[in-house]
Formats: C-alpha cells, sequence, structure tokens
C-alpha cells in the first residue's frame, strides 16, 4: 500500500517533544513535517519548522498563529498529531476547518486526573483523542481513549 | 559515551564520567532552586560527579558542573551515560529513564514554593509512586535525597528495562487509524 498521506507532527520544546519522538515509528513511511517551538532544546533538529513560543505575549501569539497558518498553507497536511502544548490549539483548528485534515491528539502523561487547556480547547474537534493514565477518562468525554501511557 | 564526553571535554566543563549523577529540571519557566540547594549542599558527600541541569532556577552551585539548557539529543546521551538521574516529576525524563533502565530519583516541584502553576507533579510523583517501579524512587522532602540517593546507588544493577507495553499500545493504534484513513 502506498503511504501517501501527508503528516503533520506538532508540539512544543520539553516533555512534549520526547513524547513525539518516542511515537515516531507510528509515522513511518509517510511523509511528515514537524512544527515545534525554537528553544536551545530544540536547536539540534533538523528539517523542522520552528516558531516562538505562543505563550510568551500577545506578539509572540499573533506571530506565531501566522506563521503556522502558513506553514499548513504550504505543507497542505491530511492528518495532524499533537503531544500539546498549547501550539496544537491553532494547529489544530486550522487544520481541520482549512484543510480538512484528521486530527490526532494525545494528551500528555503529566496530567494523570486533570484534563489539560488544550485538551478541552481541542477535544470537540479531534478525531482520535487519547490520554494516558485511565483515571482521566471520565473527565473528558466517550471519544476520549485510553490504550496506554509512556510513562 | 564517546561524543558525550568529548563534547563536555570542549567546553571544559566537566570531565565526563560513565558513573556521573544527572540532576534535570526539564524547561519548565520557574525556578526550582530547592532541589539545586540541597544537590550542592550534599556534594561533597557524594563520591560521584554531579552534573546540574538549572533550567529556569537562579541558583547557581558551587560545587557541581552545571549549565541551563542543552540540545534534546545532549540531554538523552546525558541521561544514557548516568548512572543515576535526579529530576523534577518532568516526563521527558521518566519517559527516558525508563527507555533507557536509567536509575532515577523523583523530587517533585510543589505550587505552595512556587516551583510550578499547579501541584501536577505532585500527581505524578504519586501515581508512579503508587506504581511500585524498581527504577523510579520518589521523594517529597529534600531532607531524603542523601539518603535515597545512596541507597539506589548501593543497589545499581538490579534494574532490567522492561519493553513498554503503553508505548507499544499507543504506536499501534495511531497506526492504526492512519491506516484507516488511507483507506
Amino acid at each position: 500500500m502506498k503511504k501517501n498521506k501527508k503528516i503533520g507532527l506538532i508540539c512544543s520544546h520539553g516533555g512534549h517533544f520526547t513524547e513525539i519522538l518516542q511515537l515516531l515509528e507510528a509515522f513511518e513511511g509517510y511523509p511528515t513535517f514537524l512544527l515545534t517551538y525554537k528553544e536551545k532544546a530544540t536547536s539540534d533538529q533538523r528539517n523542522t519548522y520552528f516558531i516562538s513560543n505562543i505563550g510568551r505575549g500577545p506578539i509572540a501569539l499573533v506571530v506565531g498563529i501566522i506563521k503556522i497558518f502558513s506553514i499548513l498553507l504550504k505543507e497542505r497536511p491530511d492528518i495532524l498529531f499533537s503531544t500539546g502544548s498549547e501550539i496544537a490549539i491553532p494547529s489544530f483548528y486550522f487544520g481541520k476547518f482549512l484543510f480538512r485534515a484528521k486530527l490526532i491528539y494525545l494528551e500528555c502523561s503529566a496530567q494523570v486526573y486533570q484534563p489539560s487547556m488544550t485538551g478541552r480547547c481541542i477535544y470537540p474537534i479531534t478525531d482520535l483523542f487519547l490520554v494516558q493514565w485511565e483515571p482521566l477518562l471520565k473527565r473528558y468525554g466517550p471519544k476520549a481513549k485510553y490504550v496506554g501511557g509512556l510513562i | 559515551m564517546g561524543a558525550v564526553t568529548q563534547a563536555i571535554r570542549s567546553k571544559g566543563k566537566i570531565c565526563g564520567r560513565a558513573d556521573m549523577i544527572f540532576v534535570t529540571l526539564g524547561n519548565h519557566f520557574q525556578s526550582f532552586d530547592r532541589l539545586i540547594k540541597k544537590v550542592d549542599e550534599i556534594a561533597f558527600h557524594i563520591p560521584h560527579e554531579i552534573l546540574v541541569q538549572r533550567g529556569y532556577s537562579g541558583y547557581r552551585p558551587q560545587h557541581t558542573k552545571h549549565f541551563d539548557f542543552v540540545p534534546i539529543n545532549t540531554a538523552m546521551e546525558y541521561i544514557k551515560t548516568s548512572e543515576l538521574v535526579i529530576s523534577h516529576a518532568g516526563i521527558g525524563t521518566i519517559i527516558l529513564c525508563k527507555e533507557y533502565g536509567i536509575p532515577l530519583l523523583i523530587f517533585p516541584r510543589r505550587k505552595k514554593y512556587g516551583e510550578h502553576s499547579n501541584d501536577h507533579q505532585m500527581e505524578i510523583a504519586k501515581a508512579i509512586g503508587e506504581r511500585g517501579d524498581d527504577n523510579i524512587q520518589v521523594i517529597y522532602e529534600e531532607g531524603q535525597l542523601e539518603e535515597k540517593m545512596m541507597e539506589i546507588l548501593k543497589n545499581k544493577g538490579k534494574y532490567t528495562p522492561q519493553e513498554n507495553v503503553g508505548k507499544a499500545n499507543l504506536i499501534k493504534t495511531i497506526k492504526a487509524f492512519i491506516e484507516e484513513d488511507e483507506r
């Protein structure tokens, strides 16, 4: 089977990024691109789109959103995958409504009992919504799934 | 090991050794001086080289080598070549220690000390503590640090990394979803 779907991998730096690296095997064979924050922790990544941390302030937020839009416009992904955090929110809304992309979200393994702000914002539009701790299932709707966690 | 040792030496900061203890505070924007201060205080008693990743913490240890941030692949090499990792309850470090089979001692950040915006690190620490992993120990007071460190270093070698079933299931589930969509 030819793997044609283009997949965008989106996450902030730190633990969210480590989580994406753990799961790269799931996307093997597909054309992919990576979008993350420009930080020292991500400075060794090649073939990656970088934006400034959109949580830093209103200017970074506006510039970041415009950049995310232009990156998605250029890449035209069929599927978006994110492990959070807030960088997923504009990416998923653009992806869903402008590019009809399918959305896969993995709630960060730091969320044991409480949903994250990002998770709550994108739950309604996400096609495959995974949590990493079973107790978290009841805090989301029936769409949320638990199949295991990375930690 | 080679590449890392060289990288560390070239900056003249530490001489990389296989029995290093790596203390890492991750990328969170608040400081976590409590842990660094304690590590600094007991560094003299510990017969190992200690390397501290301070992150945004303001306190500079006097008795250990330290730096603020490094690219993720370098951090991975530090973890891989350590005998023990001591860390806040950041999930990146937990995942990597589990993968590499490196003993990990967790000391969660607390909201009440201004170390995090909420107490989710306590929840992670408790959830992991309750699971009883041989490889991951948790402390909640800095006074417990030295004793627990020595205990882990004494018992080293007991741990064998196990297959990460959660990771395998996540990969399988995501793959199946993409393949379904491909049809």
